[in-house]
């Protein structure tokens, strides 16, 4: 269903096509299904904010909201930022948008503690993205996995929303993370990709070859 | 009567009747200037010019007409290529440095009416008013400048077969290129409505498909179309004959370069609407780390990578702004020399280097990483100040550097003309894609601060880079991660496709985390004297020559 959706959409957004207004409510349609399916399609979310800037009548302030939910699914991606630029900023100060900017903002930093709690105190801002919060924690996992090497459970829990324990070690388990006895989750060999790198010059013979052979 | 299809497709609900050019009818000219009779014209404009300076000869101009004309009528490349890159611009020089060139009326009997030359004439007429005429294109002028190019457009696109004609590649980028400036001048023009007159907001309210952006996107569209230029570009990347697939028009070095030059007008359009995604999606087809035939217009090329660096940039892409900056750069440092005679050319290009070493600078201080040593002279020579201002957390320094560098972004709507709620309404798209910036660069504020940090230890305690930073621990873990976070960045691998790539962090400075100790890794350079000494060895060679010439 979903991929048939996709394709349809697809065609919808070729060439000049793309700024036909008639194609906004099959696209807003999909952006729904989106939100419904957890399923994601950033050019076909674009597409439809472009029409909105093209034809500022059509404008719908929930659709961009959810949108832009969406793009904070694909985080670590700028998908967001690319959505963003396209929003009045007039716009970006109406709710619910300015929430989700609050929201980005938080993420964006990794203050992943503060945006847990803004979501436990106002579980609404999710507008029933299917499986959001399960996609920020792959973010979090994502910004955990280059930061440390090993962290302390307890902290990597605070990060993850403070999840009970067994949900926290299948995440563990997800990305094939350790447990150890003394409480830290040891992430991977870290010195193994960042180490001091001493970048000395090496002339080839071949890139020097021509210019002996003209000054002989 | 030329067929509207072209303009027609992009006018969706609300524009249900579509205006032929013909229905707008131009307010009276003011003809007080002339008789009406060419010859009479001609007479009076050699008066007229020989009153400001006795040594014109208008026979001038016209022989240098019937020759241009001679030239595109015969395809003589070679001729119409002197004739517009040199021929033109001596009379302009001589002649009309800051008036404009006879009107096309005056032109038509010297050139025996040919129309196609006279479109071309006029092509070159308005932009010569555009860039050289202290007052600006009036609004008649600019509406009449849209509709030659709609007649132009339409009379390459809607021919059964191949129109036979060619014209220089430079010219080719000169239209694209100018018809988007054009579009560009006109929707900022449009929307200072606070200093019109209720007449002007008349005219604009009554003409809303001059300098529609729907008209500017569909010409684009079509040429790319017309010409299969993706589909050349395809088989081009893989090593096949474009010409297999080009197709009866295609296959023309007008339908090519036309298309090829509408992908790059893309890339400018999409970005100055704000659409980074769709910019760099419209030049998937072309392979910019190779050398390409179809990029031999400098201006075309240059054009090209600061439009793409900036879309880098926006999207938080670094390392591949980086690149494509420092490219272009090292490139306009070696070929500067070749457009110094060509004065205008001269100073658009200077004046796009300033910029990109500004963008360059800015994404250098957000994402330090080693770049070529000749670009990097310049940069330490011109930009250390500013650098060290945005690498001290300097928002407003950012913000100064954003709004000099970046595109005159544009609105593709009109303003509400009835009423003005924002006051600066011409100014929102830029607002906009400052406040993005802005706040993206916020977001990393305190990351050159700790890097500088960083680069002092290769095992620094958590504690005490949280006394160094004068914050908690926790908080400074959160700042190490959005550090890690924002150095992480998409960067392209491999392939033409400019959107894909994988993610890469080839920040100088790199750390981890290991329970409460941060592990520091940085990058030390030795100093290159490789190209030193090349380039001391060709300039030997060069000195060497030179002698030799001034002995012979």
């Amino acid at each position: 269903m979903a991929d048939a959706m996709r394709a349809t959409v697809a065609t919808l957004l070729k060439g000049i096509d793309r700024y036909n207004p008639e194609n906004l409510s099959t696209l807003e349609r999909y952006v729904d299904m989106q939100i419904r399916e957890n399923t994601y399609d950033l050019e076909a979310n674009l597409g439809v904010l472009k029409l909105y800037q093209f034809n500022p009548g059509y404008y719908q302030t929930n659709v961009t909201a959810q949108i832009l939910m969406k793009a904070l699914t694909n985080l670590p991606h700028t998908d967001f930022t690319l959505c963003k630029c396209l929003i009045d900023t007039v716009r970006q100060a109406e709710e619910p948008v300015f929430n989700v900017m609050k929201l980005a903002d938080m993420l964006e930093t990794c203050r992943f503690q503060d945006f847990w709690i803004t979501l436990q105190k106002e579980p609404d801002v999710t507008m029933g993205v299917k499986g959001f919060e399960d996609s920020i924690r792959k973010f979090v996992c994502h910004v955990v996995g280059t930061t440390y090497q090993t962290i302390p459970f307890e902290h990597l829990t605070e990060l993850l929303g403070g999840i009970p324990d067994s949900q926290v070690k299948s995440w563990i388990n997800k990305y094939g993370w350790q447990l150890g006895s003394d409480g830290n989750v040891y992430i991977t060999n870290q010195e193994d990709n960042i180490k001091t790198k001493n970048i000395t010059e090496k002339i080839t013979f071949d890139s020097v070859a021509a210019i002996m052979a003209s000054h002989r | 009567m030329w067929s509207d299809q072209y303009v027609e497709d992009a006018v969706y609900e609300g524009h249900q009747e579509f205006a032929s050019p013909y229905a707008y009818q131009p307010p009276a000219y003011n003809y007080e200037k002339h008789t009406g009779d060419p010859r009479q014209d001609m007479e009076y404009e050699r008066q007229y010019q020989s009153t400001q300076s006795t040594f014109i000869v208008p026979d001038v101009i016209k022989n240098f007409l019937t020759y241009f004309r001679k030239c595109i009528k015969d395809q003589n490349v070679y001729g119409i290529q002197d004739a517009y890159e040199n021929g033109f611009s001596k009379l302009t020089e001589r002649f009309f440095k800051t008036n404009p060139w006879p009107d096309a009326e005056v032109v038509a009997p010297i050139v025996q009416n040919d129309p196609v030359f006279l479109n071309l004439y006029k092509e070159l007429y308005y932009r010569h008013i555009y860039a050289r005429v202290a007052s600006g294109p009036t609004l008649d002028q600019q509406f009449e400048s849209y509709y030659n190019y709609c007649n132009l457009f339409n009379y390459i696109l809607n021919a059964d077969e191949p129109v036979g004609l060619q014209l220089p590649n430079q010219w080719l980028w000169d239209i694209i290129d100018e018809f988007i400036y054009q579009f560009q001048s006109f929707s900022i023009y449009r929307c200072k409505i606070s200093k019109k007159l209720p007449e002007e907001i008349d005219v604009l309210r009554n003409n809303p498909k001059i300098w529609n952006v729907h008209s500017v996107l569909n010409v684009l569209h079509s040429l790319v179309e017309k010409s299969n230029i993706n589909k050349q570009l395809e088989v081009y990347a893989s090593g096949g004959d474009p010409d297999s697939v080009a197709g009866e028009f295609g296959q023309q070095s007008l339908y090519k370069m036309l298309g090829y030059f509408s992908l790059i007008g893309l890339l400018r359009l999409h970005s100055l609407l704000g659409d980074y995604y769709q910019a760099l999606k419209v030049l998937e087809n072309i392979d910019f780390n190779k050398k390409n035939m179809y990029s031999r217009v400098p201006a075309c090329q240059i054009t090209t990578f600061y439009y793409v660096g900036f879309a880098y940039m926006m999207m938080r892409r670094y390392q591949d702004a980086i690149r494509t900056f420092s490219n272009i750069l090292l490139y306009i440092q070696r070929t500067k020399q070749m457009f110094q005679t060509r004065v205008q050319m001269y100073d658009q290009i200077t004046k796009m280097n300033d910029k990109m070493y500004t963008l360059l600078a800015i994404c250098l201080v957000l994402h330090p990483i080693r770049i070529d040593e000749s670009v990097h002279s310049q940069l330490r020579e011109k930009f250390a100040d500013k650098m060290l201002r945005m690498s001290k957390a300097d928002l407003s320094e950012f913000e100064q550097n954003f709004s000099f560098a970046c595109p005159k972004f544009l609105s593709p709507v009109p303003p509400n003309y009835e009423a003005v709620t924002v006051l600066n309404f011409h100014k929102e798209p830029f607002m906009l894609q400052c406040k993005v910036f802005i706040e993206e660069v916020s977001q990393q504020l305190l990351i050159p601060t700790i890097r500088s940090y960083l680069k002092l230890y290769t095992t620094l305690p958590i504690q005490k880079l949280a006394i160094f930073m004068e914050m908690t621990e926790d908080e400074l873990k959160t700042h190490l991660m959005c550090f890690k976070h924002k150095m992480k960045n998409v960067v392209w691998t491999k392939g033409t496709s400019g959107l894909e790539g994988e993610f890469q962090s080839a920040s100088e400075v790199d750390f981890y985390i290991d329970k409460d100790m941060v592990h520091i890794a940085d990058t030390k350079v030795a100093r290159r004297y490789g190209d030193f000494f090349i380039r001391q060895i060709h300039k030997f060679e060069e000195i060497t020559r030179g002698l030799k010439t001034i002995q012979a």
